[in-house]
């Protein structure tokens, strides 16, 4: 209890609350403009953290990654244009009603949506995460390894793009994860003699490169195009009958968003699309979906802000990330020498405490910000391209470089961008070659530790409880669209249609 | 004299086409002030781990005992081959000094590091000497040593360790064979945390960490220290016996120390191990080293640290051979 009054005490330090009012800023912006997303940002900004304490480092990235997952719905509703993939089904419904001079009410319902989502995901944080990370102890090798594979299983779902894609380029980020010194024979793989790779494929340049580098080299060419804006006269926040109309779609996006989030692999984007579908089926007025649906705006909004304390969840109880973003997250942590898993509940409960206050707090800025300011950061969108992205690409050579001050880091980082490039331009999605490349590592060696563990038997994989559940959970997860159509009798799956982001 | 072309050419490299003319015109007999400009410690960790902390606690007090700044290369990968190589392809002026541990002398003992041979390490001083500790789980049937090692004779025990090939893992190869005990089958982590945590949950039988490495969890009684591989007790662990103390000769620990390759220049060297030492006698390193279980003592100078890393090399090349990891 100490802990957690020495943590929210963080709030009373003019230092801390301006740490966190810039890292709100700076992710509704980021999250505004399409291309930024908060995942990239965090990467991009995750040198300077370095500078900081690592509470105030944490909560800077924390702060970001809340927030962003809010601005993308801006440029969703006003400009039809996700400015962070996870608003990208806030838009089949947010720009309708901007069309129909709703713009006001829409970003009032995305902003309230998202700052619920995003408080109730973060309270079950406080409480789950502690409790994970008690069970943390019974997680040995076969543990993770369970862990692992039922991530892999929900690869397909991981992007934006359809399933067969998501798993080639999960399987593409799983035979990445083999680069490096094997863990367990001490033989280099694929390092083709540059020493710096020993240690595998670094996770910031790759992912800096698949996501900034690539959507430069993708923005190089298009002409500038001025997006045709919706009038946003004022903000309006949302009526009584809104409230009533949308707190079904609320609550639920809520706790789908949050459980979601704490599967390993799966983050907001997913969470936004899956609560779409669901909001959809639940609701009294399906017809309105598509063309101006408020529950529409509000179900995605609460769930990708749901994700995000979510994800966090994994990431701090066990050191696995939730999603790309905490993955980097992750790296923060160890960059400052903090080491997640269970040993930070026992030894720096503050830091904890800190990180979800933080993130208690970016979620009360940004409704300011977006009740007061939503008309500024719609402007965000006209930045001269010839301005913006030279400045990403400074930031990105910067980002690369400087945790291990390596050239090669650099190289990889542009060569990535060169893959995500071709990679998007087939329709195939980042997202799942970044979990590939997390979930591959963490499957092989865990395996192996396993097995030397069991004395190679592996049929003592099942006596141990949690693995057998995993793996329950995993076989169910697979089966599931079999079983659902078997329960529903074939009724149409409410899937939208899929955006190549 | 013969530092002379060496200088000129860095100054002409730097630019300081000024301060050569500046130096010519001093004459011959003048000496060039060192160190004057910043000094660059290299090392294979990266930002925040321990030996990466190892030489910024050192850097806080070394500036005002060397009258320089200092600045941290971090250059990963190969297991220290990376900084070896980038340290070698610096001019040998004693402004890049490196902060090696077991894991480069390995590494060039394997011949991994390119150019650089083993001979071309010159120590000047050490920094930390952390000795290994043989632990259990709190669930372990093992209270004593005694009972361990009675038990390791007939029963193969798991161990953790970081890496195959690296300093634990020799550790526990060396430990098994003076002890006499069945051949240890050895489960490599990533790091000690998730040794500890293993240890703790009880898939592993024991482990060899640094004291620091499980402190939380020693006190918490979680995990028991069993021996210390120290020629003297820990203070740290005034209750634990030393191998020694139970007739094993065993001494081993993760030691950190700065080195340059040959070629620096002799009075640079004496001017480094001076400031060094005197840098890591001050209060905030010996605090660092004592808040991680190690005593003041881990610091020493040149002639020491130099016979340490020939010893390593010697055993090295055998231990390394009889786990079949260099031919």
């Amino acid at each position: 209890m100490d802990a957690f009054i020495a943590g929210m005490a963080i709030l009373t330090d003019p230092y801390m609350v301006g740490i966190i009012l810039a890292g709100t800023v700076v992710g509704v912006v980021v999250g505004a403009l399409p291309g930024l997303s908060g995942s990239t940002t965090a990467a991009l900004l995750l040198p300077i953290t370095i500078t900081m304490t690592p509470v105030a480092g944490i909560a800077f990235l924390g702060a970001i990654y809340c927030a962003a997952n809010f601005g993308g719905s801006i440029t969703a509703i006003l400009i039809n244009t996700p400015g962070d993939p996870s608003a990208s089904a806030t838009a089949y419904d947010g720009y309708p009603m901007a069309r129909n001079g709703e713009a006001g009410r829409a970003l009032g319902i995305s902003t309230i949506a998202s700052a619920i989502g995003g408080i109730f995901s973060v309270f079950v944080l406080i409480v789950a995460a502690p409790l994970l990370a008690k069970a943390a102890y019974s997680f040995g090798p076969p543990e993770y390894f369970a862990l692992a594979i039922f991530g892999l299983s929900m690869l397909a779902a991981v992007g934006a793009s359809a399933g067969i894609r998501n798993l080639i380029m999960g399987a593409f980020g799983v035979l990445l994860a083999t680069v490096g010194l094997d863990l367990m024979t001490g033989v280099e793989r694929f390092t083709f003699g540059v020493a710096e790779l020993s240690e595998g494929l670094e996770l910031v340049p790759v992912l800096t490169g698949l996501f900034a580098i690539s959507e430069l080299l993708v923005q190089a060419g298009r002409l500038q195009i001025v997006p045709e804006r919706m009038g946003l006269t004022a903000m309006r926040l949302p009526s009584m009958a809104d409230y009533r109309k949308c707190a079904k779609a609320i609550g639920l996006s809520s706790v789908l968003g949050t459980f979601i989030g704490i599967l390993p692999a799966l983050g907001a984007t997913t969470a936004a699309l899956i609560s779409y579908n669901e909001t959809k089926r639940w609701s009294k007025y399906k017809d309105e979906f598509g063309k101006g649906s408020i529950e529409g705006v509000a179900g995605p909004e609460a769930a990708n802000n749901a994700a995000v304390g979510g994800s966090m969840v994994p990431t701090l109880a066990l050191g696995i990330p939730g999603s790309a973003t905490t993955a980097i997250i992750l790296a923060g942590l160890i960059v400052q020498g903090v080491r997640p898993g269970p040993h930070l509940f026992n030894e720096q409960p503050t830091l904890l405490y800190a990180v979800f206050a933080s993130m208690l707090a970016a979620n009360l800025i940004y409704i300011v910000l977006g009740l007061f300011g939503a008309k500024l950061f719609a402007r965000i969108t006209l930045i001269p391209d010839a301005i913006l992205w030279p400045g990403v690409l400074i930031f990105a050579i910067i980002g690369a470089y400087g945790p291990n001050q390596s050239l090669v880091d650099v190289w990889v980082m542009l060569g990535f961008g060169v893959i995500g490039y071709v990679m998007r331009r087939y329709g195939f999605s980042p997202a799942p070659l970044v979990m590939g490349l997390v979930l591959g590592k963490l499957v092989e060696e865990t395996l192996k530790q396993s097995l030397l563990i069991f004395d190679q038997n592996w049929l003592l994989f099942f006596t141990r409880p949690i693995v057998l559940t995993l793996f329950v959970v995993t076989m169910l997860g697979l089966c599931a669209p079999w079983l659902a159509r078997a329960i529903r009798g074939g009724a149409k799956s409410a899937r939208p249609p899929a955006d190549a982001r | 004299m013969s530092t002379y072309p060496k200088i000129m050419r860095t100054a002409s490299r730097l630019g300081l086409g000024a301060a050569v003319a500046l130096l010519l015109a001093g004459g011959a007999g003048a000496q060039e002030k060192f160190p004057s400009k910043p000094i660059e410690v290299v090392t294979h960790a990266g930002v925040g781990g321990g030996t990466d902390l190892t030489a910024r606690m050192m850097m806080v007090q070394a500036p005002a005992a060397l009258g320089a700044e200092f600045v941290v290369a971090n250059k990963t990968g190969g297991s220290g081959s990376a900084s070896l190589g980038y340290a070698n392809s610096r001019p040998k002026d004693g402004y890049t000094i490196m902060l090696i541990t077991q894991t480069h002398l390995l590494t060039l003992l394997q011949g991994k590091a390119g150019a650089v041979q083993p001979g071309d390490l010159i120590g000047l001083a050490r920094a930390t000497e952390d000795p290994q500790v043989l632990m259990v789980g709190a669930k372990s049937p093992y209270k004593t040593a005694q009972d361990f090692i009675e038990a390791s004779k007939t029963k193969p025990m798991k161990y953790g360790t970081t890496q195959l090939g690296s300093v634990d893992h020799l550790a526990v190869a060396g430990f098994a064979t003076k002890a006499g005990l069945a051949k240890p089958v050895v489960v490599p982590f990533r790091g000690g945390g998730d040794i500890v945590v293993n240890l703790v949950g009880g898939n592993l039988d024991a482990a060899l960490l640094n004291y620091a490495e499980a402190e939380s969890q020693i006190k918490a009684g979680e995990v028991r220290p069993l021996l210390v591989f120290a020629p003297t007790k820990m203070d740290s662990l005034p209750q634990t016996p030393t191998a020694t103390e139970i007739g094993i000769p065993a001494v081993y620990s993760t030691t950190r120390g700065f080195a340059v390759l040959k070629g620096t220049p002799e009075d640079r060297i004496k001017v480094l191990e001076d400031g060094l030492i005197k840098a890591m006698q001050g209060k905030l390193f010996q605090d660092y080293l004592k808040s991680s279980g190690q005593s003041g003592g881990s610091v020493v100078g040149r002639a020491a640290w130099q016979a340490q890393i020939d010893e390593f090399f010697s055993t090295g090349k055998e231990a390394l051979a009889s786990l079949g990891i260099t031919k």
